[in-house]
């Protein structure tokens, strides 16, 4: 990326909620696998329903226990100045956001049960026109943040 | 004006004549049950007519209950509006935040010089409660609505003027005509617009319809007979069928688009269209986020363009708003002009940069590798014939090969224009303060390759409208970036480039 990347990394805690989010995720997909197993074994199925039953749980827990969580996670970034936000996110296609504080409308903070667990947040950010969100911020961090955005947009009143 | 006013009794019949037209599928079908057992003499024949009937007299009531109960009146530089008959609903509109008045007539309205008035708020796109409708009222009424309306956002600008005072001295407004559709354009639009393929997909539609109805097989073997007697005739035929659809397509346009006219009163822009049903939108000048203009692959070879304009706001119940036609239809050169005097800070002749030559091959390899997956399996199945799908191949490279050629940004000043093609060229011209975010966005091959896709997003009527240019030059995205970014640029580069810019 640019030599210019935003700072910030969100929380560690981050990793460890979407390492869950994927547990849970994977537990599902390997219940429909042994469901499909059983009936490969019971109905006499070609035996590549077997070996999927096997591969596909493995892969995602994986991908999206070990593997995308952590890359994901290394490439969060954000960074809030004084008249501008910048964020930072994306697996396989990097993206880059520029918002300029005096186009941000309003922000919130919201966690669902798993966040709050972990004491993190999330932060919508929004525009006339766009909405960005940074997840799984500290939840003091969170607070801290909106409140200074809150307090530092001041959208220009001819401009929406 | 503080009166209770009522509006035009002819509210009465365009409200009976609406609410038919919405139930007219179940009055159809009400219509056509039992409609082939009526032979037996019994009353009991007639309960679907009767139904039917019942039905339409109590829609008329309705629209005579709705127009009696509508209240409008002014009142504390408000328009309050109190309509129902059980529930009783008052809608107070602040004339601050009224943005526009549009007008339409229709074919009722003419005869008694009315208007219907579209009251446009600056509300938020979800509050669909925030617009109000008055649906008949003279010319001479709405005008003097809009008056008040001016008057009143006049005085909220000067403070302390009367209003009533500022009616009575203000100034003829500046009102100039800027653009009048002439009738060869229209017939240009009509042509080039799809409209007639449309038309003969119609006719086509209709015809399997009604196929019980038409003797196919007799005109069928009559038309093989036809076309025995001479190639001729069946090419006339056919080149008749086409000059009818052709035909209804510029009819159409024509009730849509005639007397298309443009003005300036002072600072809106105000479009009047339409030949039985006129229709005059406003926009204000200062809530313009963009301007886009919009080249399909017919009109391309012959310069002719569609200019939009991007609005914020608007009405939400109308479906185009957000997209609002400024120019329908007109030769490129000559849309400059016109928008100079509309938007005369924007810069409308720009040299654009475009995508690096490393980036034609970007352009061509996902539409060739998409291709193939159609390609190989339709050759595979349709052997022969489907070898036809080969010419996919061809198509795509062009394509891509416009889509490079094309792509392309220019920065001056404060302003950013992106060009484009979907299939249809585009051009988006957008100022840096109307614009919500930027983003760029990079593959793991473009990251190889040093390109990078860039973004804009600007307000719309509904949610955002976004512009996307695909594999420009690494530092060109940089570049833009570095403009649109408020604080402080850190690449020297850049800062020089965009240095001279704002000289």
């Amino acid at each position: 990326m640019g030599s210019n990347e935003p700072k910030m990394r969100i929380s560690e805690r981050a990793l460890t909620v979407w390492k869950l989010y994927g547990w849970i995720s994977a537990i599902i997909t390997t219940i429909i696998a042994a469901g499909v197993i059983t009936l490969a074994v019971l109905f006499d199925w070609s035996v590549w329903f077997i070996v999927g039953g096997v591969v596909v749980p493995i892969l995602e827990i994986i991908l999206f226990v070990y593997v995308f969580p952590t890359l994901k996670w290394r490439r969060w970034r954000y960074e809030v100045r004084e008249e501008e936000i910048e964020l930072q996110h994306g697996i396989f296609i990097v993206k880059r956001t520029l918002v300029p504080m005096v186009r941000v409308q309003h922000v919130d903070t919201e966690q669902g049960p798993i966040l709050r667990k972990y004491r993190l947040a999330t932060i919508s950010i929004s525009t006339a026109a766009t909405l960005h969100q940074i997840p799984a911020l500290d939840i003091d961090e969170a607070d801290a943040l909106r409140d200074s955005i809150s307090a530092l947009a001041r959208v220009a009143e001819d401009d929406v | 004006m503080s009166e209770e006013k009522r509006l035009h009794p002819i509210t009465t019949v365009i409200n009976a004549a609406k609410a038919i037209k919405e139930a007219i599928i179940p009055i159809v079908i009400l219509f056509f049950v039992n409609g082939g057992t009526g032979n037996s003499g019994s009353i009991l024949d007639y309960v679907p007519i009767l139904i039917t009937a019942g039905l339409i007299i109590l829609l008329i009531f309705s629209g005579v209950i709705q127009w009696w109960r509508f209240k409008y009146w002014i009142e504390e530089g408000e328009l309050r509006i109190e309509q129902g008959l059980f529930v009783k609903k008052k809608r107070y509109i602040h004339f601050e935040r009224i943005q526009s008045l549009n007008y339409s007539e229709g074919i009722l309205h003419r005869p008694f010089k009315l208007v219907k008035i579209k009251v446009e708020t600056a509300g938020s796109s979800s509050d669909l409660d925030s617009e109000a409708v008055l649906t008949a009222i003279t010319k001479e009424e709405a005008n003097e609505l809009n008056r008040m309306i001016s008057a009143a956002k006049k005085k909220l600008k000067e403070k302390g003027l009367d209003p009533e005072l500022t009616v009575a001295e203000e100034p003829e407004v500046d009102d100039r005509v800027l653009y009048k559709m002439s009738p060869k354009d229209l017939i240009v639009m009509a042509t080039t617009s799809g409209g007639a393929g449309v038309v003969l997909g119609g006719v086509l539609i209709f015809l399997s319809q009604f196929g019980e109805l038409i003797p196919y097989e007799t005109v069928f073997n009559e038309l093989i007979e036809f076309v025995e007697t001479g190639f001729l005739l069946a090419g006339i035929l056919i080149v008749l069928v086409f000059l009818i659809a052709w035909l209804i397509a510029v009819a159409m346009t024509f009730l849509r688009y005639a007397d298309f006219t443009v003005r300036l009163v002072d600072k809106d822009i105000v479009i009047t269209r339409g030949l039985l049903e006129k229709k005059q939108t406003t926009v204000p000048l200062k809530r313009i986020q963009g301007i886009r203009f919009d080249q399909n692959i017919v009109r391309e070879p012959f310069r002719y363009t569609s200019v939009t304009i991007e609005s914020a706001g608007g009405s939400v119940l109308e479906k185009d708003s957000n997209a609002i036609r400024l120019l329908p239809m007109i030769k490129e050169n000559e849309a400059t002009p016109i928008l100079n005097e509309i938007l005369p800070d924007y810069e409308w002749n720009v040299d654009f940069k475009g995508a690096p030559s490393r980036s034609i091959f970007r352009y061509i390899f996902w539409k060739l590798f998409f291709s193939l997956f159609v390609i190989i399996p339709v050759s595979w199945f349709f052997f022969p014939i489907g070898l036809l799908s080969l010419t996919l191949i061809p198509v795509s490279i062009l394509l891509g090969w416009m889509q490079y050629r094309t792509a392309g940004y220019n920065l001056s000043g404060d302003q950013l224009v992106m060009r484009f093609r979907g299939v249809s060229k585009q051009i988006v011209y957008m100022k840096k303060k109307r614009i919500q975010s930027v983003t760029w966005t990079e593959t793991y091959f473009q990251r190889k390759g040093r390109v990078a896709t860039i973004t804009a997003t600007i307000k719309s009527a509904i949610g955002g409208s976004s512009t996307s240019v695909e594999h420009l030059d690494k530092k060109d995205v940089e570049t833009m970036m570095d403009w649109y970014r408020p604080e402080a640029v850190s690449n020297p580069e850049a800062r020089e480039i965009i240095g001279e810019l704002e000289t």
